[in-house]
């Protein structure tokens, strides 16, 4: 009944599409439900994770990153974030490109927003890109 | 208030995610979504009092 049930859960059988589904739904957010011709939650997901991401660049958030300099906790202190940020994808590299949203602006009374703004897109894509994953597998409607 | 209206912004659009990624017919999605949006209303309203009061200087 165990090995029934883990089979059922198994990534054995996924097909390789869905994967690319998945990558490209990490990569630009709504992408993943477009291919997919779900028009509909496409714009929905898709506008509400740039719409979070560009609020997070106007109200003056920063993006994290590890760097060199940190060491010990203080890695974790940015990794965590770093990995939530990762989560909204082309968006991040190009903005790690361009160094943009790197700088730290405390003088703007809205940097904390802008913070929260940027974690929330790139964990709101990970649910978008998860849920455009289970729908390419077969695993939901 | 401008802070209130960007945190309404935030739990609309997140609300909006969490509704889409959910199951069930358009109907109950939707019944979803405003659950959630006021779910972040007034937690965050209740904390923003609770933390009033603390003092922490």
């Amino acid at each position: 009944m165990v090995a029934n049930r883990l089979g059922k859960h198994s990534n054995v059988g996924t097909p390789p599409r869905a994967w690319l589904i998945g990558a490209a739904a990490w990569a630009v957010p709504g992408a993943g439900h477009l291919i997919q011709g779900r028009w509909v939650r496409a714009l929905l997901l898709g506008a509400s994770v740039w719409i979070v991401f560009f609020l997070g660049l106007a109200l003056g958030g920063h993006l994290f990153s590890v760097s060199g300099k940190d060491q010990g906790f203080a890695i974790l202190l940015q990794l965590l974030p770093m990995i939530a940020n990762i989560g909204v994808g082309l968006p991040y590299i190009a903005c790690w490109i361009l160094n943009v949203g790197f700088v730290e602006k405390a003088q703007l009374v809205t940097f904390e927003y802008g913070n929260t703004f940027f974690l929330a897109a790139g964990l709101l894509n990970y649910l978008a890109m998860l849920d455009a994953f289970d729908i390419a597998a077969g695993r939901k409607e | 208030m401008k802070h209130l209206l960007w945190m309404m912004l935030f739990s609309g659009l997140a609300a909006v995610v969490f509704a889409v990624v959910s199951k069930g017919s358009g109907r109950r999605r939707l019944t979803y979504g405003l659950k959630v949006f006021a779910e972040f209303l007034v937690i965050a309203l209740v904390l923003g009092w609770i933390l009033y009061f603390i003092p922490f200087r």
